[in-house]
């Protein structure tokens, strides 16, 4: 009995203080929550200031099947909302001054500086990126060609929201595996690391369409944008850094009459390095192999010598490819490879040496590709549509 | 007697397991050696597989006999009572210590809004009740909850599998020699050596001969667990790793697996508040047990709600900010910790064996 | 206020006790008291006793070679089987006791004699205590009054209209024995009897309650109980004094170990293959004369989620079965606590695409998550009341009710989200894969969404720990509640999360049946024969 009234009253008591000092502080019900899908910084036109755009998402709208809504006219599932603002955290804060709902960022998807704030350097922004815990290191980084809030009013057919849309062609990068992918985590990696360069996905606004292209890939020295690679360059960086999942590689076929179209199935590659009288020398080895996925010339590919030289051209297509973004990282002094992450891993002691002076070394270095591609299937047919 | 309550080894086993995960699963040990963290932990560990030979060596010779009981035998009445005093505060403080960093972790990461009080007197009460109810339940729950944490950190890191760049844990032992030693030192000072609370509760063990190799055994499953934990996370996040207060947490927020096994922080939380809870528990009740021995109380059940209200004023006032907990935790922890863990136990000894204790006459005098 | 309300119990408690004493006062002399040789005094004393009731017969008759012995048979219209006494009792005396030759002054000789000689029933007990012959009339036996005789005859004619065996409807199988206990205590231990052929097989009865003096039998084997646990339940029945014993939840609340938790520590069962096996495995079963629902001691929490089923199945499906039974045992407590966590504290712990449908679902409901949650759940429980109740006809009037109302209709009119009425569906389905414990997981569950309400998952796992130190701490006669999770048991194990197949069961529970640990030899796996050399 004793024991009894006393749990009793420790219970009450318990709720009872519960109720009265927990009360609601963190309580947040959905409908008081505006989801972020999207971030964009721009430049303002003041200067040192900056413009944030968030993409807020309507539940109510996205949700709702399109025949109920007022036709074409009805208002979209996203609300883009700017302000204009020193600091990335005040500038937030500042939004909620135009919107009734708490703005929430964990789900956030896409975040997106703009040319001329990359070229300024990032690491400022990104710290409250990584600092505040409601953002997830998930989101993929984007640098836009031009104004990142363009990129947010993009117009999307399939997808509701111009956020999730970019976040979408970013994941369906690997079917051709010309862009990168690079999300809050893979980014800080490389701006923490004291050699490697951070990339970024590269993204345009068509001006006619107004729609949203992923373009190629943004480089940056340190934290501030320095160029950009091209497609193909871009690939040629997939290859190295092992990041390449499928893709299409055009060769001329062994009689030069006309185009194959190869895919590739798997690739995997290595960096090693190799320190030998005080110079550094890195061998890459890539490793691919691929279908025959479509032959516009006439010829039998599936012969022997004919299907061998094919291998052997999308090895040297390959290769080309690498050697373009070598050429490019060497022109922007970029270590985008991460070679210098691999020879301090591997040469501890010496690197201490060669540390400081990376950036001299870098344009310098003797890299060896080295390509075995193989092919290893041709479809359904083995020969060209022709009559014998 | 003021504990009835027996405990088994293999309890032993799973509470030492428990107790050591504690907080270190939150609060990664060795950090100072960068992305050679879990060699330190593993020279850690080692380490304090000598200190607790000591503790064990020191129980053994004293069976039934809690830590406070130890230092009368040892250093007589009244130099005991001190050197208990100060084990008592020792014990307290670290309880304390846990509980804000537990708080902290709450209120910093989940809930920015509520005031870390409300934490603080819920995972005190929680231990509480643990407490009263007596060591041979805290045991009982350490299995499961032991269990439990065992199988998320290894789900977790399988989970995480794609993610890891075992080259990130290249190359090996890339740091001087000094600071690995320094990290090595605070990884043994926190959590293994803080082991040493458990010379008020191997007295309980049924069978006192087997305080040794149980003692052995937690302390090498929980190392297990915490290298496995601290290769995951050097592997997942890289050089990123150090700029992290709670690395382990972050390494869970970034699995995404096909986009729908992702968002699992959650349970590592609960399974950090579950070892906290562990962690806390042994030490308060050490604290109480010690305190109505020395105070030779019938009864520990009355102290329990007021050293528990003590602990969380202490928690309070200990440190303004976090960044004070920091610093005290990698500059002035390991120096601190000192005499309790490695410099009274291994004097006790010493003069245990020189002057032939225990006496079989001695004991009845108590 | 505690200590004032308390204070007056306490005063009501002494008051009424006085009171029954008052009214008992008698029972003292009966339990002494012995019959005369005189019937009439006999016959007066117990029209006395068992007053006018109608269904009361006293039927006097004389018998012997000139009619010159009196004698009369008291029994309880309605507890005795005619035939029986029409037949096996009164037919001879009447008529076949013309063919005495025995000296019909030796009276005390005589009820030997006819005990003996002349009646043809079972089971007769000779006695002279006014308190065994009233006990055994009331409980349709019938006694049978001599003149001039010290002692009289308890003739066992029992016999009543009662329930058949039949399935029992709260532990369906699909695979087993299909039969129940009944409200007979006496059918009960026979349905026992009969699967366990052993000597060492032991009932005993005690007798509870002042008023009731309903038949409690312990039943337990012998060598493989732990006879201390044995003088434990007999003691605390013992203990038990009550005025009534109506069923053995009465029994149950009197002599459990912890009356103030909501788990139950004390299993029960209306299936005697069940309650066999468990004292097969050294447990103590209490029967209670009028309830099919036997009782079991001790009890772990793991019983909770083994049926009978398990052990009759083949292993991996009976295993599979299990942990989908803790699957849905957690769904049931934290399904809404889990639900209005996440969606009041941690929304980023929810997948985007399910936010948003969420987010749209809850657009414009006017109650929190907590409220809608709490209050779903009490509707709910409300349907299911009804559900139980109502006479069946009427039943689908409810369902018709519950479904439309509560989960269209609410839905569509805004009042509540739809994910909502999700989850308090899959709460209420999974809360009856563990029916054992289905009272405790309704309080569990009402307690948990207050706590997600307020401190979100913090609340939650507080809770759980809360829970996980109130089990550790629990005993059940002695055992462990959470045995043999902890403390563990390896080799009870075994039976836990897997059902391992019966040839693996070397052991009785370590924690209950340690007596006799032994069940079986080992290595009683099937194996191909072994192959003979070709000749």
């Amino acid at each position: 009995m004793q024991k009894f009234r006393k749990n009793t009253v420790t219970i009450i008591f318990l709720l009872i203080v519960m109720l009265g000092i927990t009360g609601c502080w963190n309580r947040r019900e959905l409908d008081t929550l505006a989801f972020v899908s999207g971030l964009g910084i721009d430049k303002a036109r003041e200067p040192g200031k900056l413009q944030l755009t968030a993409q807020i998402i309507k539940p109510g709208e996205i949700k709702a099947p399109e025949a109920g809504g007022g036709g074409m006219g009805g208002s979209k599932p996203y609300w883009n909302i700017s302000q204009i603002g020193n600091t990335v955290f005040s500038t937030v804060r500042a939004m909620t001054l135009k919107s009734n709902r708490k703005l929430f960022f964990p789900h956030n998807e896409v975040i997106i500086f703009s040319q001329d704030i990359a070229r300024e350097g990032v690491r400022k922004y990104i710290d409250f990126l990584i600092r505040d815990p409601e953002f997830r290191r998930l989101a993929w980084i984007v640098v836009a060609k031009d104004k990142a809030s363009e990129v947010l009013e993009t117009k999307t057919e399939l997808a509701k929201l111009p956020a999730r849309n970019i976040a979408e062609l970013i994941k369906a990068r690997s079917a051709t595996s010309e862009v990168s992918a690079v999300n809050m985590q893979e980014f800080l990696t490389r701006l923490m690391s004291k050699t490697t360069a951070p990339i970024a996905s590269l993204i345009e606004v068509s001006a006619k369409e107004k729609t949203a292209q992923l373009t190629g890939t943004a480089v940056f020295k340190d934290d501030k944008l320095v160029g950009f690679l091209n497609k193909t360059e871009t690939r040629g960086l997939l290859w190295v850094i092992n990041e390449i999942k499928s893709g299409i590689i055009t060769v001329s076929c062994p009689d030069g009459k006309g185009k194959a179209s190869l895919e590739i199935i798997q690739a995997s590659s290595k960096i090693k390095p190799e320190i030998k009288d005080n110079d550094i020398h890195i061998t890459v080895e890539v490793k691919a192999e691929g279908h025959l996925g479509s032959q516009m010339c006439l010829e039998d590919l599936t012969q022997i010598p004919a299907w061998n030289s094919l291998e052997k051209r999308q090895s040297e297509a390959i290769r080309s490819e690498v050697l373009a973004a070598l050429k490019k990282a060497r022109q922007l002094n970029a270590d985008i490879f991460g070679f210098g992450e691999a020879v301090h891993k591997k040469y501890s002691r010496l690197w201490k040496d060669i540390e400081d002076q990376w950036d001299e070394f870098f344009p310098n270095i003797e890299v060896t590709v080295k390509v075995e591609s193989k092919l290893r299937r041709s479809g359904l047919t083995v020969k060209p549509p022709r009559p014998e | 007697m003021l504990e009835k309550g027996k405990i088994s080894s293999s309890q032993l086993t799973f509470l030492i397991a428990g107790f050591t995960l504690g907080s270190s699963l939150i609060l990664s040990p060795g950090l100072v050696a960068g992305h050679d963290a879990w060699l330190a932990v593993l020279a850690g560990l080692g380490s304090s597989l000598l200190i607790a030979f000591i503790y064990t060596t020191l129980a053994v010779k004293f069976p039934g006999k809690t830590l406070v009981q130890i230092n009368d035998i040892i250093f007589g009445p009244y130099l005991g009572k001190l050197i208990t005093i100060g084990y008592l505060w020792y014990f307290f403080h670290l309880a304390s210590l846990v509980l804000r960093n537990f708080s902290d972790f709450f209120v910093g990461l989940i809930y920015p809004e509520t005031p870390i009080i409300v934490f603080l007197i819920f995972i005190t009460l929680t231990c509480a009740s643990a407490v009263r109810n007596g060591i041979e339940v805290i045991a009982r729950t350490s299995i499961i909850l032991l269990f439990v944490t065992a199988c998320a950190t290894f789900l977790t890191t399988v989970l995480l599998v794609k993610d890891m760049e075992f080259t990130n844990l290249l190359p090996v032992l890339d740091l001087p020699l000094k600071q690995f030693i320094k990290a090595s030192y605070a990884a043994t000072t926190f959590p293994f050596g803080e082991t040493v609370v458990f010379l008020m509760v191997i007295a309980f063990l049924e069978n006192t001969k087997q305080a040794k190799p149980s003692v052995t055994l937690g302390l090498i499953l929980a190392g297990i667990l915490l290298v496995v934990a601290s290769v995951r996370n050097i592997s997942v996040l890289g050089v990123t790793e150090p700029i992290h207060t709670y690395d382990s947490y972050q390494a869970v927020r970034l699995i995404n697996i096909g986009e729908i096994l992702t968002r699992l922080e959650i349970i590592v939380v609960g399974n950090f508040l579950a070892m906290g809870f562990l962690k806390i528990s042994v030490l308060y009740y050490g604290t109480v047990l010690g305190t109505a021995q020395l105070l030779n109380l019938r009864s520990y059940l009355p102290l329990v709600l007021p050293i528990g209200i003590l602990m969380v004023i202490l928690s309070i006032l200990q440190f303004e900010s976090t960044i004070e907990n920091i610093h005290f935790a990698f500059d002035i922890y390991p120096y601190y910790v000192i005499p309790f863990q490695f410099g009274i136990p291994l004097f006790s000894l010493i003069v245990a064996v020189v002057r032939g204790l225990p006496k079989k006459a001695k004991e009845g005098s108590k | 206020m505690f200590g004032f309300i308390s204070q007056k119990l306490r005063f009501l408690h002494v008051l009424l006790n006085r009171e029954r004493n008052k009214q008992d006062n008698h029972s003292p002399e009966l339990t002494q008291a012995t019959i005369s040789r005189n019937l009439d005094q006999n016959l007066k004393l117990f029209k006395d006793i068992l007053g006018t009731s109608n269904d009361i017969i006293i039927r006097e008759f004389s018998f012997g070679r000139d009619r010159k012995i009196n004698a009369a048979l008291i029994f309880v219209d309605g507890l005795i089987e005619k035939t029986t006494v029409n037949q096996s009792i009164i037919k001879p005396l009447m008529y076949d006791s013309h063919l005495f030759s025995l000296d019909e002054t030796n009276v005390s000789s005589n009820i030997d004699y006819i005990c003996r000689a002349m009646l043809s029933v079972g089971e007769v007990q000779k006695t002279g205590s006014v308190e065994k012959i009233i006990d055994g009339c009331l409980y349709g036996d019938s006694v049978l009054l001599v003149n001039g005789a010290r002692e009289a005859l308890v003739i066992s004619t029992k016999g009543w209209e009662s329930r058949g065996i039949t399935e029992p409807k709260t532990e369906a199988v699909v695979r087993g024995p299909r039969e129940g206990f009944t409200e007979t205590l006496r059918s009960n231990t026979s349905l026992l009897r009969r699967k366990i052929r052993n000597p060492d097989f032991t009932l005993e009865v005690i007798k509870v309650g002042k008023r009731t003096r309903t038949d409690v039998c312990i039943a337990y084997l012998k060598g493989v109980v732990n006879p201390r646990l044995v003088e434990e339940v007999k003691r605390r029945l013992k203990r038990i004094d009550t005025d009534a014993i109506l069923e053995s939840g009465y029994i149950e609340q009197f002599i459990e170990d912890a009356p103030f938790s909501p788990f139950s520590t004390i299993a029960n069962s209306e299936k005697p293959d069940v309650v066999a096996a468990k004292i097969l495995e050294g447990r103590v079963a209490i029967l209670v004369d009028g309830t099919p629902m036997v009782l079991t001691v001790p009890m772990v929490f793991i019983e909770s989620f083994q049926t009978a089923e398990d052990y009759y199945s083949r292993p991996y499906y009976a295993t599979l079965i299990r942990l989908l039974r803790f699957l849905a045992f957690f769904i049931t407590i934290l399904a809404p606590a889990v639900y209005v966590a996440l969606t009041t504290f941690h929304q980023e712990l929810i997948p985007t695409n399910l936010l948003i449908t969420m987010a749209a679902a809850k657009e414009g409901t006017p109650f929190p998550a907590a409220a809608e949650a709490l209050g779903m759940g009490v509707i709910y429980e409300i349907l299911r009341e009804a559900g139980i109740r109502l006479p069946r006809p009427v039943g689908s009037a409810i369902s018709i009710v519950g479904a439309l109302v509560i989960g269209e209709a609410a839905v569509s009119a805004g009042l509540i989200g739809a994910p909502m009425v999700i989850v308090v569906a899959i709460t209420s389905i999974s809360s009856f894969v563990v029916p054992s414990q289905s009272d405790l997981t309704a309080i569990l569950r009402v307690v948990m969404t207050i706590f997600a309400g307020f401190m979100g998952a913090f609340g939650i796992i507080i809770l759980l720990l809360w829970v996980l130190i109130h089990l550790s701490a629990l005993r059940s006669f002695g055992t462990p509640y959470l045995s043999p999770l902890a403390p563990l048991s390896f080799s009870d194990l075994k039976d836990v999360f897997v059902r391992s197949p019966w040839w693996v069961m070397l052991t009785r529970p370590r924690t209950i049946g340690w007596h006799d640990p032994q069940r079986q030899e080992f290595k009683l796996n099937p194996e191909p024969p072994p192959e003979k050399p070709e000749e």
